[in-house]
């Protein structure tokens, strides 16, 4: 039995706005092991960008409980957290962000400054780490000139420069096309077998769902891990539902 | 991928304690940012060289001209000598036991005694009124005296005089060289002096001039004076073994009942006047250095709004809180720094401008010794800098508590 990375115990979040109180999270009890795929995937609104900030350790839920590695992630002090995010933990997001006054390999660099590293070594680890992504001749130009797929495989270099543990992946290939979402989704996969990350990953792209060991859905603010022997059945059935989505946006009838 | 990982972990056990960011990437950072704004930092910095020079300029014009006119009003007298007077000859006489008492005090290092009488010279068979004075070597050393021709008296000495240039110039000679080597007569009346004689009389050889037109002067041996009998000095002068002794000696001096008097209080009344000098020269200045403090925290106001986003951003990446306010005071440092560098070097550049100019100006209405109307010691660069570093410190404080405050999803949120 793989051990447990993350472990949410009756975590619920919610908070004020100006005239209501908001249910971002409702509910979410589940386990990720280490060095998995779990895709998590739910509509728009249903909690998940609550519910990663929540496993960054950037958001402390207004209840439950939150252990990583067997440790309770928010009952570490604030310079802990920050220690915890910039040593274990890699991000992908779905638009990129940059310091803008840095280049490519001081950008990648960042989270290794964070851990207190010198600039020529943290460079260096940044160059191997952007050679492994194939973007290592772009080390001296600015990120904000490249392209969306350059950018994003910059931001995978960025989230692996420090041998994270584990990388949280907000929607990597949402702002990409199919050519650059497939590089990215290389990487992710690359992130659990090379470099024995464990990934989280929410996506509406249905068609990565088979790259998944355990699947996550979230619906109103209530997250629910489906069992591994029901992959087979869940994507089938996502697959499904996509077919009857195409069926009748071009009014053709069921097969 | 092993050999990253083992390079990243050789370098970084993933138990080891946390290290905060080297200071030397934060001012990288710092910098890099300054830089990449090449324009809008370009502008502040100018507002700051014009801010901080304006005031430096100035400041350094009120401590050139009080330096010109304490060397005029001083000339080269040491600031550690005291003259002591009496208040009442009569009563209160400057004898030799005073003198050893004085000369016994702590941190007197030096002391001269003299004797000073009106009298008439013959040189050249012209007579003249004025003053001779008995002197030592030690009186040599705490007087400053402006040899033009010739040399100073020595031990050794006798029947050897200095004039000053006002003898000369009372009988008409006008090359202080030609002076030299010439008798001056002297018949000095020691009547009331309490002296065992009526007066005294004697030639006397002229080895040196002193460069001083203040009235006919003559300096002689004190011996002659001595051996006349004459009781009571008509001064004397201590040196302190350092200025600091100054106030406390003379205190001493004065509660036996004596006088004293020292340059510190001519330069004393001299600072007061420029201390207000260089207050007026300050405000005005200030204008100025106002207009470049509210640039700078406009920069700074508007680093913050525009770099919302890249903190939120660092946060997450695992900066701690109080990296993103460094980075900010770093980045307000560096503004404080440069600008104030660079103003000081336009202010001196300016400085040696205007100078050769009024020297230029100067000479040509005959003042022929040039000065130096700035004056820019090191103490003045460093308390600027620090000031302003201070200064920079206080704009930044609001922009950096507002990024050490930033909560990364909202910032990131933002677009």
């Amino acid at each position: 039995m793989a051990r447990i990375m993350i472990d949410l115990s009756g975590v619920a979040h919610s908070y004020r706005t100006e005239d209501e109180l908001v249910q971002a999270v409702k509910e979410a009890d589940f386990q990720i092991e280490e060095n998995t795929f779990t895709i998590m995937y739910g509509p728009s609104g249903s909690g998940k960008s609550t519910l990663l900030n929540i496993i960054s350790g950037l958001q402390k839920p207004t209840r439950g409980r939150v252990l990583v590695e067997n440790r309770d992630l928010y009952s570490l002090s604030p310079d802990e957290l920050a220690f915890f995010r910039a040593n274990r933990l890699g991000i992908v997001h779905q638009t990129t962000h940059w310091v803008r006054s840095l280049n490519v390999i001081e950008n990648v660099s960042v989270p290794l400054y964070f851990l207190g590293l010198k600039r020529p070594v943290a460079e260096k680890v940044a160059m191997l780490v952007l050679d492994r992504v194939g973007m290592a001749s772009y080390a001296k130009k600015s990120p904000l000139v490249l392209s969306g797929g350059e950018q994003q495989r910059i931001s995978m270099a960025r989230a692996l420069s420090s041998n994270p543990l584990f990388v949280i992946a907000d929607e990597p290939t949402g702002n990409l096309d199919q050519e650059n979402s497939d590089k990215i989704m290389d990487l992710l996969q690359n992130c659990k077998s090379e470099f024995r990350c464990t990934v989280i990953m929410v996506t509406h792209n249905m068609e990565y769902v088979p790259l998944a060991d355990k699947l996550i859905t979230l619906n109103d603010g209530i997250a629910q891990a489906l069992p591994a022997e029901s992959m087979y059945e869940t994507t089938r059935k996502l697959m499904t539902d996509l077919q009857h989505r195409i069926n009748k946006f071009t009014g053709k009838k069921q097969i | 991928m092993i050999n990253i990982n083992r390079l990243i972990l050789s370098k970084f056990k993933p138990d080891r304690r946390f290290r905060s960011i080297p200071s030397r990437t934060i001012v990288y950072m710092a910098w890099r940012n300054l830089s990449s704004k090449k324009l809008r930092t370009g502008l502040t910095v100018t507002g700051m060289v014009i801010g901080v020079g304006a005031i430096y300029f100035l400041l350094s014009l009120g401590l050139g001209l009080r330096s010109i006119v304490t060397k005029e009003v001083l000339g080269n007298q040491s600031v550690q000598v005291i003259d002591v007077l009496t208040p009442n000859s009569k009563i209160l006489k400057l004898d030799k036991d005073v003198a050893e008492r004085i000369k016994n005090l702590p941190h007197v290092q030096l002391q001269s005694v003299s004797f000073s009488f009106p009298s008439a010279f013959k040189l050249e068979n012209s007579e003249i009124d004025g003053i001779v004075y008995g002197i030592d070597s030690s009186y040599e050393a705490l007087t400053s005296l402006d040899v033009s021709a010739g040399r100073l008296l020595s031990a050794k000495d006798e029947k050897v005089a200095i004039v000053n240039r006002a003898v000369l110039r009372a009988i008409g000679i006008s090359n202080d060289q030609t002076a030299i080597g010439k008798i001056v007569e002297l018949e000095v009346p020691l009547k009331n002096s309490g002296a065992s004689v009526d007066s005294f009389k004697g030639a006397f050889k002229i080895i040196g001039v002193i460069n001083s037109d203040a009235g006919s002067e003559v300096f002689i041996p004190k011996r002659p004076f001595e051996s006349a009998g004459v009781p009571v000095y008509s001064q004397i002068r201590v040196l302190a073994e350092a200025r600091g002794y100054v106030p406390d000696l003379r205190k001493q001096i004065e509660s036996q009942g004596f006088q004293t008097s020292s340059p510190l209080d001519t330069i004393d009344q001299i600072n007061q006047i420029f201390r207000y000098f260089n207050l007026m020269l300050v405000g005005l200045g200030a204008i100025g250095m106002l207009v470049a403090i509210l640039g700078m925290f406009n920069t700074l106001t508007i680093a913050l709004l525009e770099r919302t986003k890249e903190i939120g951003l660092m946060v997450a990446l695992g900066a701690r809180n109080r990296d993103m306010r460094r980075l900010f005071v770093y980045e307000a440092i560096l503004l404080s720094v440069i600008g104030t560098a660079m103003g000081i070097i336009m202010a001196n550049v300016l400085g040696r401008f205007v100078n050769m100019l009024m020297n230029l100006m100067a000479h040509r209405r005959g003042v022929l010794r040039p000065f130096e109307l700035f004056s820019s010691p090191a103490w003045l660069i460093i308390v600027t800098i620090l000031f302003m570093i201070i200064i920079g410190l206080v704009v930044v404080y609001y922009p950096a508590r507002r990024a050490e405050r930033i909560n990364p999803i909202d910032a990131l949120r933002r677009e």
